[in-house]
């Protein structure tokens, strides 16, 4: 048995991009993760570094678009944030910004396009439409279908492979301690501290506890009884053969599921979020089982690549599925859990994207500082009414 | 998409031949599919149409193609590969009734014309294996070969891939490879096996296991025979070590191997050719199997890892059964009985068969499984080569991965710097060891054993890469078109 300061649950980008913060801090931090790190939707993820709003925030009409904007201060500070990241880690991850493209094909996509550019600017964040010779210039790999595409050049890719495990390692530098293949089945107030047990019969306590455990994080809130609204999603991405460079950017279509992106290593990725299924078993969502692909996911995606012809001809080595949380308004849940005194979550939204954003604010939150950007509109209290007793 | 298919047998090797054949003759509606142009599989594998005809097919590969194209109810899926089962695991509560629906299974297969799905009650996988690789010092010039590989040359288009051949490894099929390339003509300069003789001659347990089997033995003896008559000289306990030339090879290194089967320093000689062909065995083609979310075993003297089954063949997952080399390398006869046996199990839960006739037609079935299951325990496992020999010949700077080009070393550097990493996968994710175009297919075995090596886990801890669709690269243009294929049916 052992007190720490900060206990972390997950091993995934938040978990250690967190621990890495405090740990830089001097202060005492334990990482448990229950398998490997980057195991799970870290190192799953399509590496998409957007920071224009996806197409599932604006598919359900311009109120909820208008909700889903409420993350923009943190796609602004995440832009920021990833453009130094692998200085600040002092290892590769991958990160290249070289824009994103977001694409409509009909006039009412077009038009959407539009109402989204003007609230994203409205947050302060650059997106030119882009039509006619000025986008076939910079982007003359596209298809005759696209009319017109939102331009963010600071959008691009990071690698999915390099970044927790490097968030990890820079944490272990700063003296985060870490044990993997141990799963926390227990977790309750002991005397003014957390004490969480691990099945081996072990158990450790802390002052703090950080529930960064992705799709696992509503089962880890209710040992606290805490009921959190975060659903699971199974999400599917396919991987072609390598090729020479075609696709410098970051590629969204704002009517449709799609992102694609060509790796350093010469793979093109597709995804999107292209669902796959949950697996059941006794009529409950099993979360220790990968979803099982769909046949339509992976030939709807395929469809939606038309965009861009020269992949076409490419061969799909492999897809794969993996999970991810979402909250029932899209947004980020991030910070304190009312009436839990030292518990606090680091879940939902687009967490590779936003998730060294979370990390630094979650963590200056934990080191008794002001974060520099306000956390209500993620903040759990935000369902308080629903769910703390 | 659905169409009045009952059984979808995938392959069309012995396992598969027979198990269509049995099934179209019990009344069921079969589809057979193979990504060949023409049934046969490996053993019996016939040149593509419009080419002569030039190596010999057994007689019992002869009967077996006979007997499947006179059966009735079957159609044929040639150059068409099966790339993903789906609607098998997400909720396996719906599995608790006996017999799976039909349309419940769905299988992705890419033809020729483009994608498209089939939807069977009930699918029998029989793909076969592939040979082992083996990595070592320059195993990936050009000129080195399998011995599986050099037999394809020779049955499919009757060609000699080269001039001088040094064939090396440790399983039967060496001799065997190495007697047909003499018969057609070819110089065949060294054959090395890394086993010493002793281990390999029979004890009494393996004579006994012998008995109604002879007909196996006897094949590795004449080819041994024929090769002697020849001169080609048979090195036992004698292992590969290099290849070398630029572009191409010109020559090997050899070595003689100690008791452990690990070299013995300073007995190193080089032998000038320009084919290396290399037999060490072969690796099931368990992915599609498992992607379909079908148990596997560990069983290392049977191939690595192979589907679990029951005694009609069935697998964990309703309505798939399997035969063949996917359960258990154990050669084309064993291939063919489990075929049947698959079929006599599928029709049972087709309800076209009941359980008293499928158990009097089985019987026979079984004495001749039971044999061949004798005698690849006792006999073929003596053949399976040792992880640590293996593993001793795989140097630092030797590419594991060769479509990645990922080393030895930088699996190794890998597990160093992540001491909490220890799975096929999490490598994979690190390293993009089998990550390629080959899927994993050549890299797999030998990953595995270094991490193992490197970890002290053993192999169900580290487990294989996650078989995932489509279990062999499909042009995107396929998928694509297979979806518009879906939105125009609604
Ligand atoms: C296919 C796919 C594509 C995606 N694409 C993008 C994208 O392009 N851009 C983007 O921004 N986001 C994307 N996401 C979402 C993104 O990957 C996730 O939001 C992000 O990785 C979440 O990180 P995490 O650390 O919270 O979760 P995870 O990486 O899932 O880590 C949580 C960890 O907690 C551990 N854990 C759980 N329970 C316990 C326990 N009881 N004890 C100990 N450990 C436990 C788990 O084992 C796991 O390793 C995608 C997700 C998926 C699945
Ligand atoms: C290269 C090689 C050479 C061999 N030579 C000999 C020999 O000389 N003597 C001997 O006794 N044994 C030999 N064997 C072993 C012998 O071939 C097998 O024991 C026997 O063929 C096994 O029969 P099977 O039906 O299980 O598989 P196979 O005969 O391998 O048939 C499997 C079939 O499935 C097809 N297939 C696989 N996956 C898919 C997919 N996803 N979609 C569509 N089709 C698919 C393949 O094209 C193949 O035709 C050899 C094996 C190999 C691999």
């Amino acid at each position: 048995m052992a007190h720490y300061d900060t206990a972390v649950i997950g091993g995934g980008l938040l978990g250690c991009a967190i621990a890495w913060h405090l740990a830089r801090a001097g202060t005492r931090v334990l990482i448990v993760e229950k398998d490997q790190v980057n195991r799970h939707a870290s190192g799953q993820n399509a590496g998409s570094l957007h920071f224009q709003l996806e197409f599932r925030m604006v598919e359900h009409g311009d109120d909820a678009a208008r909700l889903a904007a409420r993350a923009l201060p943190l796609h602004l500070d995440a832009q920021r944030t990833w453009a130094g990241l692998e200085a600040a880690l002092g290892a590769p991850c991958g990160v290249a910004l070289r824009g994103g493209l977001m694409l409509a094909e009909t006039p009412a996509e077009v038009a959407a396009l539009d109402r989204k550019a003007a609230l994203e600017r409205e947050y302060g964040l650059d997106v030119q439409v882009l039509g006619g010779p000025q986008l076939r210039e910079l982007a003359p790999y596209l298809a005759d279908t696209v009319r017109a595409a939102g331009h963010l050049p600071g959008e691009g890719k990071a690698n999915p492979r390099l970044v927790t495990p490097a968030f990890a390692h820079a944490a272990l530098r700063h003296g985060a301690e870490l044990r993997t293949g141990h799963r926390v089945t227990a977790l309750h107030r002991d005397g003014g501290r957390w004490r969480l047990s691990t099945g081996d019969g072990r158990s450790d306590t802390a002052d703090t506890v950080v529930l960064a455990a992705g799709v696992w994080t509503a089962e880890l809130a209710a040992m606290a009884d805490v009921r959190l609204p975060v659903f699971p999603v199974g999400l599917t991405m396919s991987a072609t053969a390598r090729t020479a460079p075609l696709l410098p950017h970051l590629i969204q279509h704002v009517g449709r599921r799609l992102s694609m992106k060509q790796t350093a290593e010469g793979n093109v990725l597709l995804g999107g979020g292209w669902p796959a299924k949950l697996v059941t078993r006794h009529g409950r969502t099993d979360l220790d089982r990968n979803p099982e692909l769909r046949y339509e996911s992976l030939t709807g995606n395929a469809d939606a690549a038309r965009v861009v012809p020269a992949v076409m001809r490419l061969p799909i080595i492999r897809s794969w599925s993996g999970m991810t949380t979402l909250t029932p308004d899209q947004l980020p849940l991030l910070g304190p859990v009312p009436r839990r005194p030292g518990l606090h979550v680091a879940t939902g939204g687009s967490a590779f994207t936003l998730g060294p954003t979370y990390a630094r604010l979650l963590a200056s939150t934990l080191l008794g500082d002001r974060p520099d950007l306000p956390l209500d509109d993620y903040s759990p209290a935000r369902f308080g009414a629903l769910n703390f007793v | 998409m659905s169409n009045p298919t009952d059984v979808v047998v995938v392959g069309a090797g012995p396992a598969g031949l027979a198990a269509a054949a049995t099934l179209g003759r019990h009344g069921a509606r079969v589809t057979v599919v193979d990504e060949q142009q023409r049934p046969g599989g490996q053993i019996y594998r016939q040149p593509p149409t419009g080419h002569t005809r030039t190596g010999r097919r057994t007689e019992a590969g002869r009967a077996l193609l006979a007997e499947a194209a006179a059966a009735p109810h079957l159609d044929w899926l040639p150059d068409t590969v099966a790339w993903g089962v789906f609607g098998t695991r997400a909720g396996l509560d719906d599995y608790a009734g006996p017999a799976p629906a039909p349309g419940r299974l769905r299988l992705g297969v890419h033809t020729p014309d483009g994608g498209r799905t089939l939807e069977p009650a009930a699918l029998v996988l029989t793909a076969g294996a592939y040979d082992l690789p083996v990595p070592f010092p320059g195993w990936t010039l050009p000129g080195v070969l399998t011995a599986g590989g050099v037999q394809t040359f020779l049955k499919a288009q009757g060609l000699l891939p080269g001039r001088r051949f040094v064939l090396a490894g440790g399983h039967p099929l060496l001799l065997v490879v190495a007697a047909q390339l003499v018969a057609a003509g070819a110089h065949v300069v060294e054959v090395a096996f890394s086993q010493h003789l002793r281990t390999l001659l029979p004890g009494p347990r393996d004579l006994a296991a012998a008995v109604g089997n002879a007909a196996k033995l006897a094949e590795g003896a004449a080819a041994l025979r024929h090769l002697r008559r020849a001169r080609v000289p048979v090195r036992f306990g004698t292992v590969i070590r290099a290849a070398h030339g630029d572009p191409e090879l010109d020559g090997v290194v050899l070595s003689r191997v100690d008791a452990a089967g690990l070299p013995v320093p300073g007995t190193e000689r080089t032998v000038a050719c320009d084919v290396l062909a290399l037999g060490y065995g072969f690796v099931p083609s368990t992915e599609l199997a498992r992607q379909a979310g079908c148990a596997v075993a560990w069983r290392p003297a049977e191939g690595g890892w192979i589907v679990d089954h029951d005694d009609w063949m069935r697998t964990s997952v309703p309505g798939i059964s399997v035969a063949g080399e996917l359960t258990g390398v154990a050669g084309a006869e064993q291939a063919e009985v489990e075929g049947r046996l698959a079929a006599y199990g599928t029709l049972q839960t087709l309800g076209l068969l009941d359980a008293d006739r499928a158990a009097a037609l089985a019987r026979p079935v079984r004495r001749i499984l039971a044999r061949r299951r004798r005698f690849a325990a006792a006999v073929l496992s003596r053949f399976a080569p040792d992880p640590a020999a293996l593993n001793a010949l795989v140097t630092d700077d030797t590419v594991l991965c060769r479509c990645e080009e990922v080393t030895a070393g930088d699996i190794r550097r890998a597990l160093c710097d992540h001491p909490h990493l220890g799975t096929a996968n999490a490598v994979k994710l690190l390293t993009r060891a089998g990550m390629g175009l080959c899927q994993g297919r050549s890299c797999q075995p030998a990953v595995c054993r270094l991490i193992a090596e490197q970890t002290g886990r053993s192999p169900e801890q580290i487990g294989a890469f996650t078989a995932q669709p489509p279990v062999k690269p499909v042009p995107l243009a396929s998928l694509a078109a297979a979806a518009r294929q879906h939105d125009d049916q609604g």
